[in-house]
């Protein structure tokens, strides 16, 4: 028998208003697996995964994670209130303008949510967080604040920021398209990093080289539906659908 | 010409009413803050119960004058059976009025810091309080420093408005040392130098506050 998956989208939908976003996603994550989404802009890539971590609410179908129900109907608002922050705490997210705390330091970035959601001992936290900035290469950094750093430097914090947190599945909302070109890579090697040990990762970008050398596999998105799936060497050198060779066309060119 | 004999002799009385002032500026902007802060996450709230009152209660503070507001609370309110004296009364009209301006101050710094904060507090398992208490309002305070120094400065000037309720601070002293000396312009430019060197301490301690919210900033 299959081993359980660790995220499960069962018909998910959502809409804003009129505009229907997601149109019933059907999508499973295995255990230590590396998904990528590709998709146009206004696709529903970024509101799917938004949606895992309930950063977005569905308006239909089931999202769970680790066998757990995410978007839970049946609790009041205070009790999913309660719900939602104890699951987003096995769930990293890293965005695409980085939101680090401004107001606090490199390390206090990482010591937050452990300590203060946790209720973790700080002594304990701050070997962690130390160990996470030398894994991303910034331990000298840990007192600067981020305005000082460079946005490559940002990027790789809130990533240390995410995973000082223990998540068992991370994701990945563009988190290299406000990056200057030649900062991409350092920020690249660290999720690649994160792939090799086994780190369940959904990773919404438009990184193609990225996506080929390190996804599992490769999901499509246009018009709030997954158009094609498949290992990236079959996505990328021979998409079954005439959408994904559009896309793909323009952004190989 | 100036008369400085005057100004020599009543100086020390003047001063001594200027401290007067300053506790009720000191403690009217303190409950005035706690006021405002709690309207504030009042009128950002969605629950109606919270929500109406606290713009209510912004609304009503800010469509009236001060002067009538400091009536209804000294010579009003008695009608009903809340005798206040003119200290407290004068201090409550004044922490409620600022009270009202500091609660659309924070509340317009609470909205200014960017979405994404709250979004990655929360995506790491934060509650809205805590967000709010941790990672909203720290960053709101850098933004709300020098406007809500505006309200206090406004505020220390606006006590003269209580000597009305007989509360005999800086400006009713000097009112009533004029009676027996007929020296209005000396004891009014006394008043006035009074008044600047307390709303100039208080800009410059603002300042001293906002150069501790900079973050690395230059």
């Amino acid at each position: 028998m299959a081993e359980e998956p660790m995220i499960r989208l069962h018909n998910l939908k959502k809409s804003f208003g009129k505009l229907e976003v997601l149109k019933g996603i059907n999508l499973e994550v295995a255990r230590s697996e590396v998904l990528v989404l590709i998709g146009p802009s206004g696709s529903g890539k970024s509101t799917l995964l938004r949606c895992v971590n309930n950063l977005e609410s569905p308006t239909g179908g089931e999202v769970t994670v680790d066998g757990e129900r995410i978007n839970r109907t049946d609790l009041s608002a205070r009790a999913f209130q309660k719900h939602i922050n104890r699951v987003r705490t096995h769930m990293g997210m890293v965005f695409q303008h980085f939101n680090l705390f401004p107001h606090k330091t490199v390390l206090e970035n990482l010591l937050e949510a452990p300590t203060q959601v946790l209720g973790r001992n700080r002594k304990e936290v701050m070997a962690d967080a130390l160990e996470l900035l030398d894994k991303v290469g910034l331990k000298e950094k840990r007192d600067s604040y981020p305005v000082q750093l460079s946005g490559g430097q940002q990027q790789r914090v809130a990533i240390a920021r995410a995973l000082a947190m223990k998540p068992s599945v991370m994701l990945f909302d563009e988190v290299t398209s406000a990056l200057d070109p030649e900062l991409v890579g350092e920020v690249l090697r660290v999720m690649e990093g994160l792939a090799v040990e086994g780190m369940t990762m959904i990773v919404v970008t438009h990184e193609m080289g990225f996506a080929e050398r390190v996804a599992n596999r490769v999901v499509f998105m246009a018009e709030g539906l997954i158009v094609e799936e498949g290992v990236p060497k079959e996505i990328f050198s021979n998409p079954r659908e005439e959408r994904t060779k559009l896309f793909l066309a323009d952004v190989l060119k | 010409m100036l008369d400085w004999s005057i100004i020599t002799h009543y100086f020390p009385f003047l001063a001594k009413a200027a401290i007067i002032t300053l506790e009720i500026s000191v403690i009217s902007l303190v409950l005035g803050l706690a006021f405002g802060l709690v309207s504030a996450l009042f009128v950002l709230s969605t629950n109606p119960l919270l929500y109406w009152p606290a713009r209510f209660y912004v609304w009503i503070v800010r469509s009236t004058p001060l002067l009538v507001q400091l009536f209804i609370i000294y010579f009003g309110l008695p009608q009903f059976g809340i005798d206040l004296n003119p200290f407290w009364a004068g201090v409550l009209g004044l922490a409620l009025n600022t009270g009202a301006y500091n609660a659309e101050t924070i509340r317009g710094g609470i909205l200014a810091v960017a979405k994404g904060q709250g979004e990655a507090a929360r995506s790491l398992g934060m509650s809205k309080a805590l967000t709010m208490r941790r990672i909203i309002l720290p960053q709101a305070m850098r933004l709300i420093i020098p406007p809500l120094g505006n309200n206090f400065i406004i505020l220390i000037k606006d006590t003269s408005l209580v000597s009305t309720i007989t509360l005999v601070e800086l400006t009713l002293t000097a009112q009533r040392l004029i009676g027996s000396t007929y020296k209005p312009f000396e004891m009014y430019l006394m008043a006035a130098v009074l008044y600047a060197i307390m709303t100039t301490c208080a800009a410059l301690l603002l300042r001293q506050v906002e150069r501790r919210t900079t973050w690395g900033h230059a």
